[in-house]
């Protein structure tokens, strides 16, 4: 394998696995502090509740930064080339994650998993919420981060071909970042209300726990379904008009159009063929894509064709993971619907068959949120840096692939073990049910005191 | 404006490694100082809440490094590539040991995890104090500024000898923490450690300086500052400090004269390699300096103006959490 393809498929699965993580820190936060407020007013129950979501919240946490410090780093050690021309730009926002973002989150969760006897209440509610806010902003500084290689802006060329900050400003509040920041914080809790909504289905269809499993599948399932709303629209609409006007590439080997076409269709499904150019077995629905992209159903959408092979992204891989979160969303959406109209006709909590669906949908807004991300970044390529530089050349010329294969494989076998293990803890932690008296969030170390 | 990066860079550096070291410390003596799963559980419990907070200030140096010198970064991460992966796997284990100990309640659980906790906490420290001692003595850099040696070149004596010193003085600087955080045998346990890790301290530091110096002094090029002749007074009297406090049972000065000292050795550190952020090797070579590694001046004055705004707002706040979580922890 050439070094450029094995750096991109160790970032690839790094990330992959590391984003898992930050969906659920970012979906559940909020959760939190709105069962700590609760809590604070006297409501024991909500008082169950949030210590249940911290101790899940902690794993969570726990997990994604140690799969994140990877990522910090991985740009030095792997795409030396690129942190050398680019680092004056994206140093910054990566900087002030770290300062502004990530101490936050991390001296403040000290506070929720070890001191509930320790601090004041509203201490604590103050702690729960700059937790919140520490995992959201620094979603916020990751997203301008990537938006800036989507869409660049804010800089200038310098000598060397160093990529030089013009406007810091211009870098954070750009275009692309702010739907895009809006597009995947709504994908964070759409997942978040989900788990919430499934863990409390769980406890509804085992007979255990039920006034509490009640509470989580009724405040989930709102939850996912306004934010699942939200997704689509604005923010999931306002995002492809983004990438419309940005980036016009990517917008059709999204949709696997080929040939331009004036009232271009919307391919529900097809699988594209790149070697004849076409959709195999398409279900089109017609002058839809115009209207999506430019709001007039006769509009001209330029297909595939109209840019040289050489900049295209891999079709197939950005196509299939573009319908697979639009497909998932939707049926996500209609998911949480249904779930609260029956909410409210009080039929929600004795209709099994569907909080069995929404057990088993747990997975799915995570898939939905991994698949979004496919599409942004393969279907960035090959730009590592939108039309500034090609990722073909911003790979590290000092290692070669043996060494990263080798490090791929260690991260693989680490990565394995972290999952199994998370799975486990997070399970038993389910098991174990928000009930469990006086458990302590921190229960063997609390005991000894 | 470079120099001002530099520093910054630098009091991040120290930052970390004091407020990480007393939990790496902590965690590199548990062993020996706590014999029960009670005492295991408190030595734990005395750095919880504290670690990942700690961990932070080396993931914002490096980014900061990415943002005040991206040449620097990109050189020294790709050149120790495979060095640099088995810290990232080590930092990885170490918060996977800490935060899933107390998920189970079983002796076999705790034994494998703390055990894990303790043997990677070592090893990070040895790892630093090598990287720590390679850097300061050079290395040998093309003209980008791309390392061009070995993984065995960077096992040369001089650096051991950093790393050795490392391990021993940040285990010196848990051992004032727990002191300072337990109230019990774990902490009558410090004590003694503390009058026999001294030793170990005193000898490396003597020799490792003497190293240092024998290298540096003969080299005009590189400028040995006037101030820096001051330093090794400080290093040996906060040493001598600590165990004068140590000996009297006062806790928190003994931590604080830790601090200092090794506050004062990062900064003798610093100032050997300034102007140079990667010195070159052999030491009359030039190496990658600051003002070769920074971007463009408004990158730099934004990254700084940022970057000092926002350690000040988490400076405070991480003394407010810290005043309220310190209660002591009796075993």
């Amino acid at each position: 394998m050439d070094v450029v393809s094995v750096d991109r498929l160790q970032f690839a699965f790094t990330i992959m696995f590391h984003y898992l993580f930050p969906i659920g820190t970012m979906g559940l936060a909020p959760f939190i502090a709105w069962y700590t407020f609760q809590a604070m007013r006297g409501d024991a129950q909500a008082e169950a509740a949030a210590r249940f979501w911290t101790k899940i919240f902690a794993i969570n946490f726990a997990t994604g930064v140690v799969t994140g410090i990877p990522m910090e780093f991985q740009f030095g050690t792997n795409w030396a080339v690129f942190s050398a021309r680019t680092g004056g730009v994206i140093g910054q926002p990566l900087a002030m994650e770290g300062v502004y973002a990530f101490f936050l989150e991390s001296v403040f969760l000290g506070v929720l998993l070890y001191g509930k006897r320790v601090v004041a209440p509203a201490f604590y509610l103050i702690s729960a919420i700059l937790v919140w806010l520490g995992s959201w902003l620094s979603g916020f500084f990751i997203v301008a981060t990537d938006a800036w290689m989507q869409h660049p802006v804010g800089y200038a060329v310098g000598s060397h071909g160093r990529i030089e900050l013009k406007s810091l400003t211009a870098v954070l509040f750009s275009p692309f970042a702010q739907w895009q920041f809006a597009h995947v914080l709504t994908g964070a809790i759409v997942a978040g209300g989900f788990v919430v909504c499934g863990v409390g289905a769980y406890y509804l269809l085992a007979r255990r726990d039920e006034d509490l499993g009640r509470r989580f599948v009724a405040s989930g399932a709102v939850v996912a379904c306004v934010f699942s709303a939200l997704a689509i629209f604005p923010t999931g609409d306002r995002n492809s008009a983004d990438v419309t006007t940005y980036q016009p590439v990517k917008l059709a080997a999204m949709e696997g159009l080929f040939a331009s076409e004036k009232g271009a269709p919307l391919a529900i499904i097809g699988m594209p063929d790149t070697q004849n150019q076409t959709l195999i077995d398409p279900v089109f629905v017609p002058d839809v894509l115009s209207f999506l992209a430019y709001g007039n159903f006769r509009a001209n959408v330029n297909g595939l064709r109209t840019y040289a092979t050489e900049l295209w992204p891999p079709v197939e891989l950005t196509y299939y993971a573009y319908h697979m979160m639009v497909g998932l969303g939707t049926v996500l959406l209609g998911l949480a619907a249904l779930a609260v109209l029956l909410l409210w006709r009080k039929q929600l909590f004795r209709a099994r068959w569907l909080l069995w669906l929404l057990m088993l949908a747990m997975p799915f807004p995570y898939i939905a949120n991994e698949a979004g991300w496919v599409v942004t970044e393969v279907g960035r390529q090959p730009w590592i840096v939108y039309g500034l530089i090609k990722t073909g050349t911003a790979v590290s010329g000092n290692v070669a692939a043996g060494e990263t294969i080798f490090t791929l494989i260690g991260f693989v076998g680490m990565y394995f073990v972290l999952g199994v293990l998370f799975l486990l803890l997070t399970l038993r932690e389910i098991g174990i049910g928000p009930a469990a008296k006086g458990a302590p969030v921190v229960a063997a170390v609390e005991s000894t005191i | 404006m470079s120099t001002t990066a530099f520093v910054l860079l630098a009091v991040m550096v120290t930052a970390y490694v004091l407020l990480d070291g007393y939990d790496l410390g902590t965690a590199a003596i548990t062993p020996l100082i706590a014999r029960t799963s009670e005492e295991r559980a408190a030595s734990m419990e005395s750095i919880g809440p504290f670690w990942n907070g700690n961990e932070v200030w080396l993931i914002a140096a490096g980014a900061s490094l990415f943002a005040l010198f991206p040449q620097a970064y990109a050189s020294s991460f790709s050149g120790f590539y495979l060095p640099f992966m088995v810290v990232l796997w080590l930092l990885m284990f170490r918060g996977i040991a800490l935060e899933l100990r107390s998920h189970f309640v079983s002796e076999m659980w705790h034994g494998f995890w703390d055990f894990c906790f303790a043997a990677s906490s070592t090893l990070l420290i040895l790892l630093f104090g090598i990287a720590l001692g390679n850097i300061v003595r050079g290395l040998p850099l093309d003209a980008n500024g791309y390392f061009l040696g070995t993984f065995g070149f960077l096992l040369n004596p001089y650096a051991l000898g950093v790393g050795a010193l490392a391990v021993a003085a940040v285990a010196q600087h848990g051992a004032t923490w727990v002191r300072l955080r337990i109230d019990g045998p774990p902490a009558q346990r410090s004590r003694t450690l503390i009058g026999m890790l001294w030793w170990i301290v005193l000898a490396l530091y003597v020799a490792t300086s003497a190293a240092t110096i024998a290298q540096r002094w003969s080299l005009p090029a590189h400028g040995v500052h006037a101030w820096l002749a001051f330093m090794p007074v400080v290093s040996l009297a906060t040493l001598i400090a600590l165990r004068v406090a140590n000996a009297r049972g006062h806790a928190g000065r003994a931590f604080a004269a830790s601090s200092i000292f090794l506050a004062s050795l990062l900064v003798v550190s610093a100032g050997t390699m300034y102007p140079y952020i990667l010195p070159g090797y052999p030491a009359q070579r030039s190496g990658l300096s600051i003002t070769d590694a920074a971007p463009s001046a408004v990158a730099l004055a934004t990254t700084l103006a940022v970057v000092i705004v926002g350690l000040c707002v988490v400076v405070a706040y991480t003394v407010l959490v810290t005043r309220r979580m310190m209660r002591k922890i009796t075993v």
